[in-house]
């Protein structure tokens, strides 16, 4: 096989579900290392997300691309909300209570997805968009957008965590927990900032999705196990491992068809996740032992 | 100091507080309470006084670091009160303890080990407004090993320079009241002498400090006051010489 077409066909597509994967995987990780659960509705809060920034399309006409930092605000608020009623009021309970409360709420969302857009595939924007050509790597505007889009949200992420009081904060609760009590970190308060920006982060993954494919209300709960096979390949509480991990499960799945029939794609994520526990649970950058 | 000299020594009674002549930072009066349901602290006295460093010593499980915990916020407190600076805290959440000049290092875990010298300090100083530089430069002087490298993570330093870590993050707050639990445990007698040196120091500065602290005798030496706590409640008190020269405190809790 020539080179180019690797790249075109396996490699660049890769990349781009790699990305997607990419910003679910940095909110599971923060919740994992911050809030010490396995969130299982992170699926389907992208898929909230998703059709939320629909919703915004199709009543006020406006570009997806208008469309996606009011999804994030939305998804945000959303993800607030369901800590205030559900999982905070759980807070003292031991964490499988949590786990599987988080899969009650993935299907309370989706459920509401349903009742509102309908069970229906959609699509922001109609007709075929050709990919362009450039120095013979062939790739649609929308790809860059969500690769460089991931970098940028990420970037930001990286930089508020490293460089701001609160970002500083968040680092503390999830290096050491009592420590950060200790100096006087309010949990209450970082509880909520995680889960605003999980929130952001759940619109953002949903939204690439729906705009490099469609949007299905099963989208969210399908890319789930990718991306916690990326943020544990990656280490867990790591964002810019989870950022590696999301890479590496998005390329391999795209090039596993080289090698396995397409159909097996999917266990691609599998087949990492279980390597990953056996070999090296702490995953390439040295995450949290789970 | 022959037996025979010590022996000829008084029997300390429970001296009285005014013999420390200094404004009292901490009095804690029939001080109660435990982890469950269980009473571990069958009522501790204990009285810092400004600029002082007073040292509790016992014999394991005898309620030392509880004594502590309970100061802090960190575990129920039945009976009595902890009055630091003339406001009774007991039952206080320790983030609003730690606002009230009363600062904590713990035995263990002690540090953020996933961040840099430079954000521990930072997360100590997390409650204050404003400039922390000043704050910052002192505890740089104080511990001048942890200025070179400032930017090393935590969890890379050796025993004694994370203890240093430890400590200098309690000190951003500029608290009045210094909490070290066995501050020296594990480390180098080369390292135990370091950080024993630091707290004089700190002490001659104007801050006052409770130490729990395995290394009994080496304590003793330099604390203005010692307490020696068993199952649960004050056994004997005094000037650190004192409980030295105690024959009864050195063959029971002292080693001989």
């Amino acid at each position: 096989m020539p080179f180019m077409e690797f790249v075109n066909f396996y490699l660049m597509p890769g990349i781009v579900l790699g990305s997607i994967y990419a910003l679910g995987a940095v909110g599971i990780t923060l919740v994992f290392g911050i809030l010490r659960f396995a969130h299982l509705a992170h699926g389907d809060l992208a898929t909230l997300g998703a059709f939320a920034a629909l919703g915004v399309v199709t009543i006020f006409g406006v570009s997806p691309w208008v469309a996606l930092p009011a999804a994030m605000v939305f998804c945000a608020f959303m993800a607030i909300g369901i800590d205030k009623l559900f999982y905070d009021y759980l807070s003292e309970r031991p964490k499988i209570i949590v786990v599987m409360s988080s899969l009650g709420i993935a299907l309370m969302l989706r459920a509401i997805v349903q009742v509102v857009w309908g069970v229906d595939t959609e699509t922001y924007t109609r007709g075929i968009v050709r990919p362009d050509d450039y120095w013979g790597i062939r790739i649609r505007d929308r790809e860059i957008y969500t690769i460089i889009a991931m970098f940028v949200i990420v970037g930001v992420l990286w930089a508020f965590l490293q460089k701001t009081k609160w970002g500083k904060a968040m680092r503390a609760m999830s290096d050491n927990p009592d420590l950060a009590l200790l100096s006087g970190v309010d949990n209450r308060k970082i509880t909520m900032l995680t889960w605003g920006i999980v929130g952001m982060l759940c619109a953002a993954s949903g939204f690439f999705l729906g705009i490099n494919t469609e949007l299905k209300p099963l989208m969210g709960w399908t890319m789930l196990l990718p991306m916690f096979a990326a943020a544990i390949l990656g280490g867990v509480g790591r964002v810019e491992g989870a950022v590696i991990g999301g890479l590496i499960v998005g390329i391999a799945e795209e090039t596993s068809v080289l090698f396995i029939p397409g159909e097996y794609k999917a266990a691609m994520a599998f087949a990492i996740l279980l390597l990953i526990l056996l070999v090296r649970p702490t995953g390439l950058l040295k995450g949290k032992v789970l | 100091m022959t037996s025979q000299a010590i022996a000829e020594q008084p029997m300390p009674k429970k001296t009285e507080p005014q013999k420390y002549s200094g404004k009292p930072i901490l009095t804690m009066t029939g001080v109660r309470g435990g982890y469950g349901d269980a009473d571990i602290l069958q009522g501790v006295d204990m009285q810092v006084t400004e600029q002082e460093i007073v040292v509790i010593v016992g014999p394991n499980g005898a309620g030392k670091s509880t004594a502590m915990k309970a100061i802090f916020g960190l575990l129920k407190v039945r009976g009595g009160s902890i009055v630091v600076n003339g406001t009774d805290i007991a039952g206080w959440k320790p983030n609003r303890i730690v606002q009230h000049g009363v600062c904590y290092v713990p035995q263990v875990n002690n540090i953020f080990r996933e961040m840099t010298i430079h954000e521990n300090l930072e997360m100590g100083a997390f409650l204050r407004k404003g400039d922390i530089s000043e704050s910052l430069e002192r505890v740089y002087t104080l511990f001048p090993d942890l200025k070179e490298r400032r930017n090393a993570l935590a969890g890379n330093l050796s025993g004694g320079q994370r203890q240093m870590v430890a400590m200098g993050r309690a000190l951003m707050l500029n608290p009045s009241l210094l909490l070290l639990d066995e501050p020296t445990a594990g480390l180098s007698p080369k390292y135990m002498e370091q950080i024993f040196e630091i707290t004089r120091n700190l002490r001659d500065a104007g801050l006052s400090i409770l130490l729990v602290e395995q290394h009994a005798k080496q304590a003793l030496a330099f604390a203005d006051k010692g307490y020696v706590l068993a199952a649960g409640s004050n056994r004997h008190e005094g000037t650190g010489q004192e409980l030295l020269a105690d024959r009864e405190v050195a063959e029971m809790f002292l080693g001989g």
